[in-house]
């Protein structure tokens, strides 16, 4: 993926137009990039910047590059910077890289991080960062990938049809259904048999577990409802 | 007698020396793991097994026969969905109750001398063995042995083997961190030297189930699944089977390739019949189940869908190389339908 395109992401990300599937990828790409993380820290500055974010100091040579490209665009466009990039930066993911964000936004986030890292690795995650009181100065800069993944929230309506958490409310969230958990090019019923597959080739003690969670989880293997091409059908009578 | 009897001396010492390295090298963690795969590979059993996975517990039976040379093995829920494999030799089938159906695949021969992971040899570049010492568990002598990655593209175990038969008692799957994300816990284990053929079937009706049964497909010679040997893989990983195979719902051949590091093993399957249209790169999809990471994309209308009990950035480097080596050379693919 070119720079472009990824900064496309990252900016479609802050704007909450990237598919919730993608901002898995591009939120596991953050985690091993640090050059995307130090772009994410500078996208965070920037909405930080134009909103004119009480309490929050920008680095000092950033703050002057941010100040100088939105006074530079503002004259350009002849339209307030701040009035017009409001709509677009005053997003969750931004608000929540800011500093500000909720135990609600953390744990709604770390439910995209769970359907591809799994519990365990979750657990590794730091604890959510405490609300930030306004008038603390805060500085901004590029967060770590674990804080940035734990910190943002995504729009609920990615999640499901929960309604926007207010940051009172308490931390505690339903996972929303497996299905979304194999994306795209394969349906989970095609995985299984990949899985199956595989195992052949695997050794004893690993091929025990991968089947057993296959025989185990009931999510696991979901409905077969493809009619596969090269098998036959017989009904059992 | 004096020449015999020096000659017996000596053999007694060579016996006795003998018998002395054989004696430290059986208290090895190297030693111990032989001992394990071969407990598993070789010997007949029957237990009953908790799996902790993602916060969740299953407690499944499983019942393994090996007779002349031949595994017939049953892996069966003993909550929930209440699913069973039953592999015997070469056919695998899965009942799924909960679904009334009934998978049957078939593995395919092997292109490729396929070698089951051993702790072994190089294996020791990638990990590092040890023992932690003896204890007790299921109230039998267990040696506690640790296996754990030098790097970030692998998975660790740690084994509580048993001294008297080299079972695996209790095995926990571990993360680049060291943290368990996987438990096997055995709270019954007997070792049986006759199983009958009847504990192999299922204890359900399958009566207006469907059956799903793949009778394999045409044999693909060697050359018609293309070389993948030069591909640019995590370090360790090599191929170590290549094969062609018939998928439920694929009409055309699927290229399979295996890597293995010795002890971790990913499988590559590659589709050619879909996403002829679809642009490269379209909607790569990372996945989870279990502790198998899969990964998959597209590359010039070919399909890769990498998996393994490995981290999920193995999956998809080794996917990532596959696909650029795709890229750069013109292999010779089985081809679907234009």
């Amino acid at each position: 993926m070119s720079n472009e395109e990824l900064e496309s992401q990252l900016s479609a990300m802050f704007d909450d137009e990237l598919p919730a599937t993608e901002c898995e990828l591009l939120a596991r790409r953050l985690a091993r990039d640090e050059q995307l993380r130090t772009r994410w820290g500078h996208y965070a500055a920037i909405g930080a910047c134009i909103r004119g974010q009480p309490g929050v100091q920008l680095e000092t040579a950033l703050a002057s590059k941010v100040s100088a490209a939105v006074k530079q665009e503002a004259t350009a466009t002849g339209v307030p910077a701040v009035g017009r990039q409001q709509r677009r930066f005053f997003n969750p993911w931004v608000t929540s890289i800011a500093g500000f964000a909720s135990a609600a936004a953390v744990a709604a986030l770390a439910i995209l991080w769970m359907r591809n890292e799994g519990p365990a690795r979750l657990a590794q995650n730091p604890p959510p960062p405490q609300p930030v009181a306004a008038s603390t100065p805060v500085t901004v800069a590029p967060a770590p990938a674990q804080q940035l993944l734990a910190a943002a929230q995504p729009d609920p309506a990615r999640l499901g049809s929960q309604p926007r958490r207010q940051s009172r409310e308490p931390d505690s969230y339903v996972t929303p259904a497996a299905a979304s958990e194999a994306p795209m090019l394969v349906p989970p019923t095609e995985l299984a048999n990949y899985i199956v597959a595989h195992s052949v080739y695997s050794g004893p003690l690993t091929r025990r577990n991968a089947l057993s969670a296959l025989v185990g989880g009931d999510a696991a293997v979901p409905q077969v409802n493809v009619q596969p091409a090269a098998v036959k059908v017989v009904t059992d009578k | 007698m004096i020449p015999v009897r020096a000659a017996r001396e000596s053999v007694l010492w060579l016996v006795m020396t003998l018998a002395s390295v054989a004696a430290v090298a059986a208290d090895t963690p190297q030693s111990w793991l032989d001992r394990m795969n071969d407990a598993l590979n070789t010997r007949s059993y029957d237990g009953v097994f908790s799996h902790w996975q993602g916060g969740q517990v299953e407690t499944l039976r499983i019942v393994h026969r090996v007779m002349d040379g031949e595994v017939t093995e049953r892996l069966e829920s003993l909550d929930g969905s209440g699913r069973q494999f039953v592999r015997d030799g070469a056919e695998l089938t899965c009942y799924l109750p909960d679904q009334r159906t009934v998978l049957v695949e078939k593995a395919p021969a092997s292109l490729l001398s396929t070698a089951l992971p051993k702790f072994e040899g190089a294996v020791a570049a990638y990990y590092q063995l040890a023992s932690l010492g003896t204890t007790r568990q299921m109230g039998q002598k267990a040696e506690v042995i640790t296996v754990t990655p030098r790097d970030g593209y692998r998975y660790g175990y740690r084994l509580w083997i048993e001294h008297s038969t080299g079972m695996p008692l209790k095995t926990e799957l571990l993360d680049t961190e060291g943290n368990a994300i996987e438990q096997v816990v055995f709270s019954s284990l007997s070792m049986r030297h006759h199983i009958a053929d009847a504990e192999f079937k299922p204890q359900l009706v399958t009566t207006g189930f469907r059956w799903l049964r793949d009778d394999g497909g045409p044999a693909v010679t060697a050359e018609g699944t293309g070389d993948w040997t030069k591909a640019q893989l995590p370090p360790g990983f090599q191929l170590t089977a290549q094969t062609a195979q018939m998928m439920p719902g694929v009409a055309e051949p699927v290229t399979h390739l295996v890597f293995s590091d010795g002890v971790a093993t990913v499988s590559v399957f590659i589709q050619t019949e879909v996403f002829r249209n679809t642009p490269n790169q379209q909607q790569p999809g990372v996945a989870q189940v279990g502790t198998s990471s899969a990964f998959t994309s597209v590359q010039s209308g070919h399909k890769f869908v990498a998996l393994g009990e490995v981290p999920p950035a193995t999956v998809r480097l080794i996917s990532e190389g596959l696909m650029r080596q795709w890229a750069g050379q013109a292999l010779g693919l089985p081809q679907g339908p234009k």
